[in-house]
């Protein structure tokens, strides 16, 4: 599993409010009876079922935009990353499943066809009594499934995707084959049409226009794509930096990096690098605090995940430990060498970009100064984003102790259980960012060994392999936070 | 061969279109002029309860001493929410207060009614037929009484109240 998906399948799980499996399942049904009982015509309950499935993702999606700005905006690439779709939708892993290419003539995208062995949806319908919904009463054979619901769910999140990120492509998806209705498998179809194309489709389903306007009493039309001609800067930046290119990035050495940025200021600054660095000559200090701000605002671009995360007063009151103990521990445990390791490599990424002038004034840095300018950077940036430090103790038990005596905490013996039940996991996470800090601080000198020879991917992996390197290290603390996360939002 | 329905009991799934989805079936009863939303809505969550039970059963028997542990259980078993609960002996109300509802998260204008009208019903279904399997004499049973607050109101919480008898009573 690629970086991407596996970032994003985290990030959606921990921030959705979960329940059990069971439950989910049978409110759908119940959902698709009352809509029965409206109808009285199961048909027609299918294509309202969809469309309430379509309605409740776009709603889900306008809350979350910023996740999706950093979702691939190729059709083709949505399609791929169907596994991510599916758990945004769905919340869960997708078990099994296949794909198939189908070759479509004069078209610039071909369809898919993807066949999932295990359907959490038809998941032993017909087994009990309340299972009501008669699907043995559709007489037109291109009526979809059961699953027709979260067919709407994944259509509208692609196309979200798509219209988020200005493409002008849209994604049909179909269900052609349910469990429930004696299929083998969960079928479905995607077919990418373009925007005229998906007009021209949507205005002839003249039945299905029909039943919406029957029921929901409105026209449903696909609104207009409109071209903003406003761009922020992180709409810019998405050009450059995309999390679902984090794999490409790690397969490339410094040198394309380098490459990278030098175009990037080109193109989207019209500046050439030398003269865009010149404006930091003689403040190169300031130009390392800014780049632990801006390092610190970018991690937050991604779905503004940080801030959600800091207005939490007990994961910013974490984070805030974790920082302050970094900010003391750093200088004191780590041998100069690693840190005059991150200077050069500093200098290392400075060379051929910035004035010659510059890069001299950065080498009289010593680690340490370029470490506390980082810090001084990224303290500024983490209180914009709300942790107050002036409120810290000294450190973290101080803060467990005093919680539990100055009454903050509610009197009451199931909230103190619960707050006391929370503190192993506090505890863990705490442990699991100390560890990965203690794995990144052995980056530097491995990205300077492989630079000139092969990608940041070689000098993260070990040579054994990528799951017992320095990248699936990471990977597996990230997992054991995520999950401690998860049990504390229970 | 797909999953069975004791199985799904082991898995999550998110909620969130799902709950959201539940709202815009609300949205398409009003316009449909259906006038019994509510009791709809809480007949969907006895029907939940009536299928789930022959997966899962969180206790024998519920009576007043357990009262609250069995609500507690179930609440967090199937909708991982933790709720803290009060019983209201003189008029046997039991008092339901839930911070993050499972079925609802924003407030809507144009709506009267809460998802968790759903939750009403599935709970007190629940331990309906869990006391009409029992025989003991002191058994608990529960109906729906009224969601007093609920975070779908614009309200901080949803405040689900359900009436509850003592078989030995009448």
């Amino acid at each position: 599993m690629g970086a991407f998906q596996w970032l994003m399948k985290r990030i959606t799980k921990i921030f959705g409010h979960s329940t059990n499996g069971l439950f989910y399942t049978l409110l759908y049904r119940e959902i698709l009876k009352e809509v029965n009982e409206i109808t009285n015509n199961e048909e027609e309950s299918l294509i309202i079922l969809r469309e309430i499935g379509k309605k409740a993702a776009l709603e889900s999606c306008e809350r979350h935009s910023n996740i999706f700005k950093f979702m691939p905006g190729n059709p083709k690439k949505v399609l791929d990353y169907f596994e991510v779709l599916w758990v945004v939708v769905f919340g869960r892993e997708l078990d099994e499943y296949n794909y198939e290419e189908i070759h479509k003539e004069g078209s610039k995208y071909n369809d898919y066809v993807l066949k999932i062995s295990k359907c959490p949806i038809c998941a032993g319908y017909g087994d009990n009594i309340e299972d009501t919904f008669e699907f043995n009463k559709l007489n037109d054979n291109k009526s979809e499934g059961l699953a027709c619901g979260l067919c709407g769910m994944l259509e509208s999140v692609a196309n979200y995707i798509l219209k988020i990120k200005r493409n002008d492509y849209r994604i049909q998806i179909i269900e052609q084959d349910c469990i429930t209705k004696g299929g083998n498998c969960l079928q479905f179809i995607c077919k990418i049409h373009d925007y005229n194309e998906w007009k021209e489709l949507m205005a002839s389903n003249i039945q299905q226009k029909k039943v919406l306007k029957k029921f929901f009493k409105e026209s449903i039309e696909e609104e207009e794509i409109v071209q903003e001609t406003k761009l922020d800067i992180f709409d810019k930046l998405q050009d450059f930096i995309s999390i679902d290119k984090l794999d490409e990035y790690l397969n490339e050495p410094l040198e394309t990096i380098k490459d990278k940025v030098r175009d990037f200021i080109k193109d989207k600054l019209n500046m050439d690098p030398e003269h865009f660095f010149d404006y930091f000559r003689n403040y190169e200090d300031d130009m390392i605090r800014i780049i632990g701000y801006l390092g610190t605002h970018l991690l937050n671009e991604y779905g503004g995940l940080l801030e959600k995360f800091l207005k939490n007063e007990w994961f910013a009151k974490i984070f805030g430990y974790i920082f302050k103990q970094l900010k003391e521990m750093t200088l004191l445990f780590i041998p100069l060498d690693v840190i005059r390791d991150y200077n050069e490599l500093l200098v290392n990424f400075l060379k051929g970009l910035a004035p010659i002038e510059m890069v001299e004034n950065v080498k009289k840095f010593t680690g340490k100064d370029t470490i506390t300018y980082i810090f001084e950077g990224a303290q500024i940036a983490l209180e914009n984003l709300g942790i107050d430090f002036s409120e810290l103790k000294e450190n973290v038990w101080e803060e467990l102790k005093a919680e539990r005596e100055n009454g903050l905490v509610s009197s009451e013996t199931s909230t103190i259980d619960r707050t006391r039940e929370k503190v192993p996991q506090i505890i863990s996470i705490i442990q699991q960012f100390l560890m990965i800090i203690n794995d990144i601080l052995t980056l530097p000198i491995r990205v300077l060994i492989s630079e000139s020879h092969y990608g940041l991917k070689t000098a993260i992996n070990s040579v054994i392999s990528e799951e017992e390197g320095l990248y699936g290290s990471i990977r597996e603390r990230f997992d054991n936070i995520f999950d401690q996360i998860q049990e504390i939002r229970k | 061969m797909n999953f069975s329905r004791k199985e799904l009991i082991e898995t999550d799934a998110t909620m969130n279109q799902m709950r959201n989805a539940v709202y815009v079936l609300v949205r398409l009863m009003e316009k449909n002029k259906i006038q019994n939303s509510k009791e709809r809505l809480r007949k969907m969550g006895q029907n939940i309860a009536r299928t789930y039970i022959n997966y899962w059963k969180p206790t024998e028997v519920v009576t007043l001493a357990n009262l609250k542990d069995v609500i507690t259980t179930i609440y967090q078993k199937i909708l991982n929410s933790t709720v803290s609960i009060e019983i209201n002996e003189v008029d046997k109300l039991l008092n339901v207060q839930d911070y993050r509802c499972a079925l609802c998260k924003y407030h809507y204008d144009d709506l009267e009614i809460a998802g968790c009208e759903v939750l009403l019903g599935l709970v007190s279904e629940y331990v309906t037929l869990i006391s009409n399997e029992s025989s003991e004499s002191s058994s608990v049973f529960l109906e729906p009484y009224e969601i007093v607050e609920s975070r779908a109101y614009g309200n901080k919480k949803c405040l689900q109240v359900f009436k509850y008898k003592i078989r030995k009573e009448g």
